[in-house]
Formats: C-alpha cells, sequence, structure tokens
C-alpha cells in the first residue's frame, strides 16, 4: 500500500520554524514551566491518537510527526485559552486539523473513486452478488478480513479531504458527531451529512479495491 | 415489511440507519427503528451489514503507535519554547 511504503521509507523530518513572534518575558519562566507540566500531562494522554490522525491524514510518518509537533507548539502557545476541565484532546486535535489545512491546503488530492452515482448499501448489494456473506453476527468482516489492513485503509485515504477528514476521525478516533463539528468548526448537520457520503464513497472504494486485488473474482470463481 | 400503523416502514426506518447506528436519535426515534427491526428481518439484515462494515473498517484503521520518543522530542521543544517565553491565546481555543 502506497502510504505505508511511504511511511517505510520516510525522509528525515523537515524542521519547522519555531515561532518567535512574541518577545521573551522574564517574568514566564516559573509560570510557564507550571504550565509545561500541565500541557505535557494532558497531550501525553492524546499523543498515540493525535500521531495516528495526523499519519492518516498526511500519508507518511514524518510529516505526521511534524503536523504533531507543529501542532503541540501551537496548542502550548494557546494554551492559556484552553478551559481547564474541557475536551483537551477536542481541543488540540482542532489546532491540529488547522495545521493540516494551512500547510496541505494546495495539495489537492484527485479522487480516484468516481462516487457520484453510488447506491446505499453498496457494499451489501454488491457481497450478495458474488457471494459473501450478508447475514450473521458480523456479515462484512469476510470482505474486510480478506481485504486487510493496508487495502482498507488505502479506500479511506482515496476519500476526498472534506470527507476524509470527517471519516477518519470518526473511524479511527470514535468521536460523536459533535466532537468532529466542534474540531472541524462545522455544524452537526454538515457533520452528518458528509459522514453519510463518507460512508458511501467509502464502500465503493473498498469494493474497488477488492475487484483490484482479485478478491471478487476468486470468490466468484468459488460459486 | 412493517404494517402496523403505529410502526415505522422500511424507508422510513432506513432513512434513520446511520443515525440509529450512531445513537443520534432520539429516544422515541430509536425504540420506533427498534421496533421496526424487530419485526422486519431484511431492515435488520442491511441495518447489521452497515454496522459490520463500520466496526470493520473502525478495527483496522485505528492501529498506530506514535514513535516511543515523540513525546520527549515534543517536551524538548516546549522547552525550548518556554523559555523564549509564553504567547496569548492562538491555535483552536
Amino acid at each position: 500500500m502506497a502510504a505505508l511504503q511511504e511511511a517505510d521509507g520516510c525522509v528525515e523530518p523537515a524542521v519547522l520554524p519555531l515561532e518567535t513572534t512574541v518577545p521573551p518575558d522574564p517574568r514566564a519562566v516559573s509560570e510557564t514551566s507550571r504550565d509545561t507540566a500541565g500541557f505535557e500531562t494532558l497531550l501525553s494522554a492524546v499523543v498515540n491518537a493525535a500521531y495516528g490522525y495526523a499519519f492518516r491524514l498526511a500519508h507518511n510518518r514524518s510529516d505526521a510527526e511534524d503536523l504533531v509537533q507543529e501542532a503541540a507548539l501551537l496548542a502550548f502557545r494557546g494554551f492559556g485559552s484552553f478551559e481547564p476541565g474541557s475536551n483537551f484532546k477536542g481541543w488540540f486535535f482542532k489546532i491540529l486539523t488547522n495545521c493540516y489545512r494551512s500547510k496541505y491546503r494546495r495539495e489537492r488530492r484527485r479522487p480516484t473513486v468516481d462516487f457520484d452515482d453510488t447506491p446505499d448499501l453498496y457494499l451489501y448489494a454488491r457481497s450478495g452478488e458474488v457471494g459473501f456473506p450478508t447475514d450473521g453476527p458480523d456479515p462484512a468482516a469476510a470482505l474486510l478480513d480478506t481485504l486487510g489492513t493496508e487495502r482498507v485503509v488505502a479506500a479511506l485515504e482515496q476519500l476526498p479531504d472534506e470527507y476524509r477528514i470527517v471519516s477518519t476521525l470518526y473511524f479511527m478516533q470514535d468521536f460523536s458527531y459533535e466532537e468532529i463539528a466542534h474540531t472541524l468548526d462545522c455544524p452537526v448537520g454538515t457533520v452528518r451529512s458528509r459522514l453519510h457520503r463518507g460512508r458511501k464513497i467509502l464502500q465503493k472504494a473498498l469494493w474497488q479495491a477488492a475487484e483490484e486485488a482479485g478478491v471478487i473474482h476468486a470468490r466468484s470463481a468459488d460459486l | 415489511m412493517s404494517e402496523h400503523p403505529n410502526q415505522m416502514t422500511c424507508e422510513e426506518a432506513f432513512r434513520r440507519l446511520d443515525d440509529f447506528i450512531d445513537r443520534q436519535l432520539i429516544p422515541e426515534e430509536m425504540r420506533l427503528v427498534q421496533e421496526h427491526l424487530a419485526v422486519c428481518a431484511q431492515c435488520t439484515r442491511e441495518f447489521n451489514f452497515e454496522l459490520s462494515v463500520i466496526n470493520g473498517v473502525r478495527d483496522k484503521v485505528s492501529r498506530i503507535a506514535a514513535p516511543s520518543d515523540l513525546l520527549a522530542r515534543i517536551a524538548s521543544s516546549l522547552t525550548r519554547a518556554g523559555q523564549e517565553g509564553p504567547a496569548g491565546p492562538e491555535g483552536g481555543g
């Protein structure tokens, strides 16, 4: 899978310049130390999830690390605006998402799946046609397990950005609609509609991946 | 297929599929969908399949661990930033 190959052969991460727009304040050292400890405690609880999210957005380890580090620095500098006791993960993911958007704004990825005409229950219908299970306790497991993690991830990565970011937060982080809306600064209704469409596109992408991998042909031949 | 006038039709239930799976419906609508599923094998199959896809994708995309030294590197950069001085609120607050 392309993204993981890139990840394995990643180049040295680019060094991001530290933003030093505010002059040092001699009184700030002790206050900053206290804030640093508190910030690091909160960050340590979400850093794995943040890296995973960044990796899915950026497609390789180097860029993912850069994104998390950049977001951490921005979050640290804006830590005064974080309301103690509120959702730090959501707050940090919002900053991380904004970092990604500003950094990759110009990299418009062209979708490789034509999703305009994807009907509902696409995977269900197609699975039934070729003899993959559509019933039972976990009916999609046969298809998804045959596809494997790399192809499933690749299918998710094919989604256009507006659907991919929402879907990544949903599938990977188990965020609620409200948490996604807060993270992306958009109405819950927008999250709902993008998730709905994102799921449909993903199902088509998964089926396309299965066809390209020969999974469907092999299954049909077994019937 | 539902025939009771107070129960949802398949179409009405299907329109709520995503919200039902994600528990976004109000309790009354959750109950109506559940009642429909209790009597409609076809919708139950479709709902279960969609849930299975979601759970399967979740299971496969969520296994990424950060490099073991990432937090230490971040801490180091924060220390440097702290020595440079704090800034006002910014970012995503």
